[in-house]
């Protein structure tokens, strides 16, 4: 790939105003697909594009009792927080836009901010769906945050690098990790879906317990961007596990194929499951979850070892 | 220092208002449910936001109007109020109606119950966040919508009963009709019993949840297949065969396992035993005429009816005093006999994220059940209006916002005289 300008890496594409684009097709695909699996006819291409539109425009409500200053920061450092581990991911068989040593610790630690964010939002409204909504936001990020980071940890153990771009070199010249590390590959899969708060770990969202979860009191511009946050969110996650475990970075059509493909059995898992319940997914992640990445890190260390 | 030490104990507790408008809820109720972290402690329940007045309409309209007044008590088993209604009117006219009616009016309350339970299968595996099932099971619903449709006329108030009978008659080629959509909808049923029986993630919110005794459910009085699923022996087609049922008899479903899965085992298998009493009946209909004549004015009495609509024990309780209109109808639901059941009972102790679907596994119908109840007791200030004083109540509250004084320009006088 010839090299970009950093400044048109940055702000336009592969980062940037193209991945927010990008990320409405990949909420457009999950809804349909999920539409579709449930013998319905799901939304149209542009409906996300068209909800994020009417959304910025709208008025931000300020409840009362809320801390104003946070409220209105909290979404916009959602969206930064993001946005800035964007940066280090390569999307689409592009370089990453920036690297650094150690930036996969950075943008799994953004993404974590990200959680924090939606949980402090909950908490700082009195509203008492919002707050039940971010103490589950932010149990379930004790929940699986320890197998998900494991589970994206264990190819920079193979790689010997805590650097997404070499990770994802080192991954392009050698055996899918998925075959050599199935249970990662499994772990990181689930976490991602326990990280966007998807069913069938939605209860922080449950709409028939506690309406919105805790961004019930959110409207407007914060509502937007906390929505793209999680939209960016979901292409990142897709992104990462592409290039660690199926196969690095590839020309961007093969690579969109197998992001699409991950989207697919994400969809799957979604539309198939009951939610459970939060005590049920800490015990889940706590008693398999840990234990099966666990596993695989003793296998990787064994093998390295000998 | 204590006094904030044990508010801050205190304030762990709080209540989490769920209605009258929620996301979970498609009717107005609203109900309290005090917790402490996720645990439920308390709960509390407060109906009547869509009281409607049907009793009261009822006394002012013929037997014929008051028939299709009733049926629009509930959206979902309309034709449960109809029958429980008509049948006191005919009772009380002293009238039999042909068996051939009796046989269509039970195959109409059969084919309604397959669309209730199906209605509620969606719902509550939606309260459990079970989308697929939702969307799946309504759809195969639509089918006996159509069968109602095409056979009744409309999808939801069918009005299958007149005054002496019924209005349709089951034609052969309506009934090979009707077969085939019953196979269809049987292998669909099938398959969803299989979920619920084996999906893992399904069992995790559903087995053990909302579990009620047989012992707590009498003393509860819960009827229908809420009582059903804890093993007690209360159906009102068996226990007292009305219309049809009579004549050609219908098992009834037992689990004693009580939880919130037994309630979905028992009504997946009435939805079996209704299409096996369809099927069954179709077969046999009586031959003979489909209505009576049914006389203008009924003699006065008073008269009891009960029928097994999808959600438990209806009854009706209809007075006459020998004109052209009831003197009294009074109408219970079986919903409002299963509230007990989950307030006082079942919430304590169950977490927030089981409320939803242990509230939908009653299959609450909250228009149904919202009546008025005046209360004359031993306290003081419960008091008697007439309607006369009401009005005056009404016109001088009013003058008082307005700020005059109605005595004044004697408009109490002018309508006191009209």
């Amino acid at each position: 790939m010839t090299a970009l300008h950093p400044l048109f890496a940055l702000f336009i594409f592969p980062a940037g105003l193209f991945l927010i684009l990008i990320s409405f097709f990949f909420e457009w695909l999950d809804r349909k697909l999920i539409a579709r699996f449930q013998n319905r006819q799901g939304p149209r291409f542009l409906q996300p594009f068209a909800d994020i539109f009417k959304l910025l425009a709208k008025e931000e409500i300020v409840p009362i009792g809320v801390h104003r200053t946070l409220f209105m920061a909290l979404p916009i450092f959602a969206f930064a927080c993001v946005m800035t581990a964007s940066l280090y991911v390569p999307f689409f068989g592009f370089k990453a836009a920036w690297h650094i040593r150690g930036d996969l610790i950075i943008a799994m630690y953004l993404l974590s901010a990200m959680t924090v964010c939606l949980g402090m939002a909950g908490t700082n409204s009195i509203n008492r769906f919002a707050v039940v909504g971010a103490t589950r936001t932010l149990t379930q990020l004790f929940a699986y945050e320890g197998p998900f980071m494991l589970a994206l940890l264990m190819p920079a153990l193979v790689a010997q690098s805590w650097t997404i771009s070499s990770i994802a070199d080192y991954a392009s010249n050698h055996t899918w990790m998925i075959v050599t590390q199935p249970i990662g590959f499994i772990v990181a899969i689930i976490g991602l879906i326990g990280k966007l708060e998807l069913p069938p770990f939605d209860a922080p969202e449950a709409e028939q317990e506690i309406v919105s979860g805790a961004l019930s009191e959110y409207s407007g511009r914060g509502f937007g961007l906390f929505k793209i946050a999680k939209n960016v969110e979901l292409v990142i996650g897709l992104a990462l596990i592409t290039v660690f475990y199926l196969g690095g970075i590839v020309n961007p059509l093969l690579f969109s194929i197998k992001m699409v493909v991950l989207l697919c059995v994400i969809a799957l898992m979604q539309s198939t499951l009951t939610r459970l319940r939060i005590d049920q997914t800490v015990g889940l992640w706590w008693q398999a979850g840990a234990i099966l990445s666990l596993a695989q890190l003793l296998i990787i260390i064994l093998v390295r070892v000998r | 220092m204590t006094d904030n030490l044990i508010d801050s104990n205190k304030s762990q507790k709080y209540i989490v208002p769920i209605g009258p408008q929620h996301p979970a809820l498609k009717e107005p109720g609203h109900f309290e449910f005090t917790v402490e972290g996720e645990i439920v402690v308390d709960a509390s329940i407060r109906l009547g936001y869509v009281h409607r007045g049907v009793e009261k309409a009822a006394e002012s309209r013929t037997w014929t109007q008051v028939l299709y007044l009733v049926e629009r008590v509930c959206g979902i088993c309309s034709h449960a109020h109809g029958t429980a209604f008509i049948q006191n009117a005919e009772a009380l006219a002293g009238i039999e109606i042909p068996p051939r009616a009796k046989v269509i009016r039970a195959i109409a309350g059969e084919i309604e119950r397959l669309h209730s339970h199906l209605l509620w299968l969606g719902v509550a595996a939606h309260e459990g966040g079970f989308d697929a099932m939702f969307m799946y099971s309504w759809r195969d619903r639509e089918i006996v919508m159509d069968i109602l449709e095409n056979f009744f006329g409309n999808r939801v108030n069918y009005s299958v009963n007149i005054p002496g009978g019924v209005k349709e008659d089951i034609t052969p080629e309506f009934a090979e009709q009707l077969r085939i959509k019953l196979d269809f909808l049987e292998k669909r049923l099938k398959h969803y019993l299989d979920v619920v029986n084996d999906d893992v993630t399904f069992r995790a919110r559903t087995v053990n949840i909302g579990t009620l005794g047989k012992e707590e459910m009498t003393r509860l009085g819960a009827t229908g297949p809420t009582a059903r699923s804890a093993g007690i022996t209360r159906d009102i087609r068996v226990d007292r065969p009305y219309s049809g049922f009579d004549i050609y008899p219908i098992n009834m479903i037992l689990d004693d396992h009580g939880d919130l899965n037994a309630r979905f085992v028992v009504r997946l298998k009435e939805c079996f035993e209704s299409i096996r009493y369809i099927r069954d009946v179709l077969e046999k209909i009586p031959e003979g005429e489909l209505s009576v004549k049914f006389p203008r004015k009924i003699p006065a009495g008073e008269s009891m009816s009960s029928v097994e609509a999808p959600r438990g024990e209806l009854f009706y309780f209809v007075r006459s005093n020998g004109t052209e209109n009831p003197d009294r109808v009074k109408v219970r639901t079986a919903s409002l006999c299963n509230w007990g059941t989950i307030v006082s009972a079942v919430a304590k102790g169950h977490k927030l994220a089981d409320m939803p679907m242990i509230l939908a596994g009653i299959d609450p119908c909250f228009s149904c059940n919202d009546r008025m109840v005046n209360i004359v007791g031993k306290e003081k200030n419960a008091q008697l209006w007439t309607w006369e004083q009401l009005r005056k109540y009404g016109i001088n509250y009013h003058a008082m916002q307005e700020g005059f004084n109605v005595s004044d320009c004697g408009i109490e006088q002018l309508r006191e005289e009209k």
